[in-house]
């Protein structure tokens, strides 16, 4: 067994076809999970069925109303947009643009799962 | 039981031997060995009823010889009749491997106890002959140890070799062993080759044991399934908080193992075999696979394209926590016909919701995954497997937990669609994996809700570029009349 924390861990190499791998020890031999990490792989698999499931933060069955309202306002506010007068300050211009960008930023999020590319 | 004279003196001298080595803790009263012959994979299962010669005995030590433990893939020690398995610690003494077994209590003098030592061998059998016609039989060879090693004296042994029908071509007849044997060196009953009963064994780790009577013994027998081995499996399996959605893709390379084609390939022979309902026993029609209940979007494709010869019974998705009962059934025909020595190559893969593998401790704000090594072909082996967990971006604390080792483990980086730095991977690679390897790997890592939300600005951030551009572009003047206007 191996517990492996942190996402910067170097690679570890393979030292034997029948090895049990201590990244802190150059023993190398064959044996079962010591009775500590047989402990941790019970309780975490025990933890694991006692917590409550995964929940999205937006249920998925919403993903492509929410990707139709998001786009379809995306569109409406660039065509807006393109029909603002030119001003020095953009100040409106860029009201607009931010708010049109993260509504379709979302919207093609909800989209491409809708699409079943699971991002 | 009637001596032998000339084996008295090697006896004697066995007996002072184990004596000196300390192997008198133990006896063995009787020792059963049962192999079920297969094709891929071997099933060996050893019984020692023991007996305590001393008190208060943690460690029960099992031998295995240099080839039978450069097969073995899994090894299992338990008590009989319990669950629970034994810890054991390997260790290699000239060209054995021994393994030392914790018994759940210290044993007194004279009290028993029955061990069960389960190890799954595979690559164990050679096709014999090494090449058959398309209507032809089957043959596989298989080669074990006679006596089964063990530091300590053994008052009875046996070895039962089981095939799955009773159709052997041949054994070996063991030579020199007259001092063990009662009736008959080996006997064949049905499916079954038993070779013993052996009485009182020396301990026959020893060289002098080892060199006078080991022997290897074969069987050659007939075998009625096609030898399956996966060449080479990868495993991707990609998480998604987004579209809650767990997916796992197999890139799988199946090899016929059995005895090679002999002459060609006749599509006349092999519509007959299935008109008849007489496949030849080393063709490969069609897989049958259980999957994970509630999977969804399944495909199937190879080298060529899409195969629609498959046919999917999704089962229900039980509650998280429940026991899985049900599988859901794919029933995959392959473009052709695997014969002996054809390789396969395809891919399949399915969605899966993630709600039925992943959990979330509010406490800690940790997810935890299980992912499911493998899934299993029946009567296979998967010499090579590469499982890659890809892991959403921006997760943290990322840790795992095996229920074995791997032969290595790599953390590193996957880009896919919409992704800025990339998603966090763990990359493990096995080896001769077979049905019990069939177990779950837990991950736990944490999700920020910033990192949740990076993906829909990112996205912003490339659409607000480009009414940058829009804008700056609206100010321009590309028109070619300029000079007339001004006019």
């Amino acid at each position: 067994m191996k517990l492996c924390r942190n996402a910067t861990v170097a690679r570890l190499i393979r030292v034997d076809d029948t090895c049990l791998f201590h990244p802190r020890s150059r023993h190398c031999a064959w044996r079962s999970p010591p009775a500590l990490i047989i402990m941790e792989y019970d309780a975490l698999k025990t933890l694991h069925s006692s917590l409550p499931p995964f929940a999205p933060h937006i249920p998925v069955g919403v993903l492509p109303v929410l990707a139709l309202v998001l786009l379809s306002t995306t569109f409406v506010l660039a065509f807006y947009f393109s029909t603002l007068p030119k001003s020095t300050i953009p100040a409106k211009e860029v009201a607009v643009a931010s708010t049109a960008s993260v509504l379709g930023g979302f919207g093609v999020v909800a989209l491409f799962c809708t699409a079943g590319v699971y991002v | 039981m009637s001596l032998k004279w000339a084996s008295v003196p090697l006896f004697l001298l066995l007996s002072i031997t184990s004596g000196l080595c300390g192997a008198s803790s133990f006896e063995n009263t009787a020792v059963v060995r049962t192999v079920e012959l297969g094709g891929s994979v071997v099933h060996v299962t050893t019984t020692y009823a023991i007996r305590a010669l001393e008190n208060n005995l943690k460690t029960y030590t099992i031998a295995l010889g240099k080839e039978d433990r450069a097969k073995t893939s899994w090894v299992e020690v338990k008590v009989k009749g319990q669950d629970n398995t034994l810890p054991f610690t390997e260790r290699v003494e000239k060209h054995l491997s021994l393994f030392d077994v914790t018994l759940p209590k210290p044993l007194s003098g004279n009290k028993t106890l029955n061990i069960v030592f389960e190890n799954i061998q595979t690559h164990a059998t050679t096709p014999w002959p090494q090449t058959a016609a398309q209507n032809e039989d089957q043959a596989l060879k298989y080669t074990t140890d006679l006596f089964v090693l063990s530091p300590y004296s053994t008052l009875v042994q046996r070895t039962k070799l089981r095939a799955l029908t009773p159709r052997f071509i041949s054994w070996a007849e063991p030579q020199g062993i007259d001092a063990f044997v009662g009736d008959a060196a080996v006997t064949k009953n049905g499916a079954n080759v038993v070779y013993g009963p052996y009485k009182d064994v020396p301990p026959s780790t020893l060289d002098n044991f080892l060199e006078k009577y080991q022997q290897p013994v074969t069987v050659h027998y007939f075998h009625e399934q096609p030898v399956l081995e996966v060449r080479k499996l990868n495993r991707a399996v990609e998480i998604s908080h987004w579209g809650a959605n767990i997916n796992i893709q197999d890139d799988i390379s199946l090899y016929n193992a059995g005895p090679k084609l002999k002459g060609h390939f006749s599509r006349i022979e092999h519509q007959m075999q299935g008109y008849n309902k007489k496949g030849a026993p080393h063709v490969l029609p069609a897989l049958t696979l259980g999957l994970p209940p509630g999977i969804r979007n399944t495909y199937y494709y190879d080298t060529i394209g899409n195969v629609s010869t498959s046919k999917l019974r999704v089962a229900p998705l039980p509650p998280k926590g429940a026991q899985r009962s049900q599988y859901s059934i794919l029933e995959l025909r392959p473009r052709y016909p695997l014969l002996g020595g054809w390789n396969y190559s395809f891919t399949l893969g399915w969605d899966a919701p993630l709600e039925s593998s992943a959990s979330y401790d509010k406490k800690t704000g940790t997810y935890i995954v299980a992912i499911p090594i493998l899934t299993p072909i029946p009567g296979a082996v998967i010499t090579d497997e590469e499982l890659k967990i890809i892991l959403p971006e921006g997760a943290t604390d990322v840790s795992y937990v095996t229920p074995f080792p791997a032969l290595s483990a790599v953390m590193g980086t996957h880009v896919t669609f919409l992704d800025t730095v990339g998603r966090p991977s763990i990359t493990l690679r096995y080896k001769n994996l077979t049905l019990k390897h069939a177990q779950e790997i837990y991950v736990t890592y944490k999700v920020s809700t910033l990192a949740h939300i990076k993906k829909g600005l990112t996205v912003a951030t490339a659409l607000f570029t480009l009414f940058v551009l829009a804008g700056v572009a609206r100010r321009l003047d590309f028109s070619i009349n300029r000079k007339k206007k001004v006019q």
